[in-house]
């Protein structure tokens, strides 16, 4: 009796070892079998659209990959991510609580949104207080990927965060 | 113990200096935790206000600015929006609802805001409550019904079935008053503690009800006035907002919906996280938080001073005291005890004085605060942070306590029993 118990703990214990943690870098959150998107060749400076570049006539702007290829093996997996936080709700206490996470400070405004796969929409139930947007922090928790669906680009990672901390220079 | 009577009692002999002392304390202690009452207060009144938003759109100007007025009602719109862009966005298929709103008016100081259904089905504040009624119903078709928010109906006293009028304008006193379509209250939403409290809710078809009439910018005259009847059977369909909400269904899109708002060909729109925005407004108000903080404890420091000044000063005329004390068997320690022991005392007086200062202020100005301000000053217990700066303050009495201490204890025999002249 005494023994199988004993066997059980050490399984148990055995079990509860076994999910070291996966450090993760954005690049990996892209399916090696990715489709490449062809760079822009166009020059920046071709003054003969600068008038529909401007106006507000000209074609509507290009649509980067909403509903890009996820990495489906990462699901469930126990994985420390670094990123910037970019709040989208913020409790009493001024702690964010439900955050999305992307590789670059400024992701949302000087350049065009990141595609679907390099966002991390990430919930903290105990919350973390941002005190500048541009610190990058570890984010340690479960990774869910949601593969894609239909045409609604409903796709992408979410992670359950257990662990936030500030991101510090390799030295 | 004795140590502490004879502090008590000798503090007690110079009563009105040691109150004066004992004041000067408490105001700079209750300047400090007023300054940082109202400091986590608004953050948190600012932060309970929207959830649940994934983006706010409007004319484009600033992303806290337009934060201020759609969400706050602090300040103007810079501009409207077509309404014809609100419905191309309400219908996209990433956005799973939309809000319109549309401000301007206003009625005895309260903003009056035109939405729709929508908003009462999923505008979220807090940790994702939904608005509720405490009274009566939402607006329905009629256009000439108003969902009044807790405070107005409180402050103005109105009840389900009264009528009033709105003003033209956003100023308390308003000159010019839309008199001809006066508005039905139909329900009274329950308190929220946010801007919502303030606020008078009717629908969009009211809003266009109202300025129907209006050419060049006055209200009509004669008979080109268009009476409420009138106007219930034209199209009281908006042509413009002011701004709208949006919920995503995916919030992995909300930068691709944002970044294709802000490109829109139609007009120009701005479209903004409003817990980015919350952060660039917090971190622009840090500088002045952090102003005031420094002020207040360098008025706090200033109060340890006096202090510092009024025991100092009396060591001079308690030479005799302390002779006397060394005399009958007081070791120089115990002098020195009874000094900081009464700066201690003191200092705790100081504290407790301006703890109920704070606790007396926040009970009278609660009301008038909320209703000037809509900030709510809760009478809480002192926080983990404010007992900390509580408990440093004292620890700084104790240790400039220690410098008439100092003093006496390598004076008090010599200097006491000495003649000077």
């Amino acid at each position: 009796m005494l023994r199988t118990l004993l066997a059980l703990c050490m399984l148990l214990s055995f079990s509860l070892q076994a999910a070291p943690i996966k450090e993760l870098t954005w690049e990996a959150l892209v399916p090696a079998d990715a489709p490449h998107v062809a760079p822009q060749t166009t020059p920046l400076h071709d003054l003969s659209k600068m008038g529909t570049a401007l106006g507000e006539a000209g074609p509507a702007a290009a649509q980067s990959m909403p509903n890009a290829p996820v990495v489906t093996a990462l699901n469930g997996e126990n994985v420390r991510l670094p990123g910037f936080i970019v709040p989208l709700e913020v409790n009493e206490e001024g702690r964010t609580t439900d955050f999305l996470l992307v590789p670059y400070y400024g992701a949302c405004i000087h350049v065009p949104p990141p595609p679907s796969n390099q966002i991390v929409h990430v919930s903290a139930k105990q919350g973390i207080k941002v005190e500048e947007l541009y610190q990058p922090y570890w984010i340690e928790g479960t990774m869910q990927v949601k593969p894609s669906r239909s045409d609604l680009a409903d796709a992408g990672y979410q992670m359950a965060a257990n662990k936030i901390f500030i991101y510090e220079l390799p030295d | 113990m004795y140590l502490l009577r004879l502090a008590l009692a000798s503090l007690a002999n110079r009563r009105f200096t040691a109150f004066l002392t004992a004041f000067s304390i408490a105001l700079s202690v209750c300047l400090l935790l007023t300054v940082e009452r109202v400091r986590t207060e608004a953050r948190s009144s600012f932060a309970s206000t929207i959830s649940g938003t994934d983006l706010v759109v409007g004319a484009r100007s600033g992303s806290i600015n337009l934060l201020l007025y759609s969400v706050f009602r602090i300040g103007n719109a810079t501009n409207n929006i077509r309404w014809d862009s609100y419905e191309h966005y309400a219908q996209h298929p990433q956005v799973k609802w939309a809000i319109p709103i549309s401000l301007g008016d206003s009625h005895r100081g309260y903003r009056v805001m035109g939405t729709n259904q929508s908003y009462f089905e999923h505008y979220q504040y807090g940790r994702r409550q939904h608005l509720q009624m405490a009274e009566g119903r939402e607006f329905a078709t009629d256009p000439f019904e108003v969902v009044l928010g807790a405070e107005v109906a409180e402050a103005l006293k109105y009840t389900v079935g009264d009528t009033l009028v709105l003003a033209h304008g956003v100023s308390a006193i308003s000159l010019v008053k839309h008199d001809d379509k006066p508005f039905k209250v139909v329900g009274i939403l329950q308190r929220t503690g946010t801007p919502v409290d303030r606020t008078l809710h009717i629908s969009l078809g009211g809003m266009e009800a109202i300025h129907i009439d209006w050419q060049n910018g006055v209200p009509a005259r004669g008979n080109g006035r268009i009476s409420a009847d009138q106007a219930r059977n034209m199209d009281l369909t908006p042509t413009a907002i002011t701004a709208f909400m949006l919920g995503l269904n995916s919030k992995i899109a909300t930068f691709t919906l944002q970044r294709e708002i802000n490109e829109f060909r139609g007009e120009p729109l701005l479209a903004i996280l409003p817990g980015v925005a919350l952060q660039e407004l917090w971190s622009m108000m840090g500088t002045a938080e952090q102003a005031l903080f420094v002020i207040s404890l360098f008025v706090v420091l200033t109060g340890l001073i006096g202090m510092l000044t009024a025991i100092l000063t009396s060591l001079n005329e308690r030479r005799r005291e302390m002779a006397i004390l060394r005399s009958v068997g007081a070791r120089p320690w115990h002098i020195a005890g009874l000094l900081i022991l009464e700066a201690f005392a003191l200092a705790l007086a100081g504290v407790v004085a301006g703890l109920a200062l704070l606790y007396i202020g926040t009970a009278l100005a609660q009301d008038y605060v909320q209703a000037n301000y809509g900030l709510y000053l809760q009478l809480a217990w002192p926080s983990a942070y404010e007992w900390s700066l509580l408990g440093i303050i004292l620890a700084a009495a104790v240790l400039m306590g220690a410098v008439p201490a100092w003093r006496a204890y390598r004076q008090s025999l010599a200097d006491g029993l000495s003649i000077h002249l």
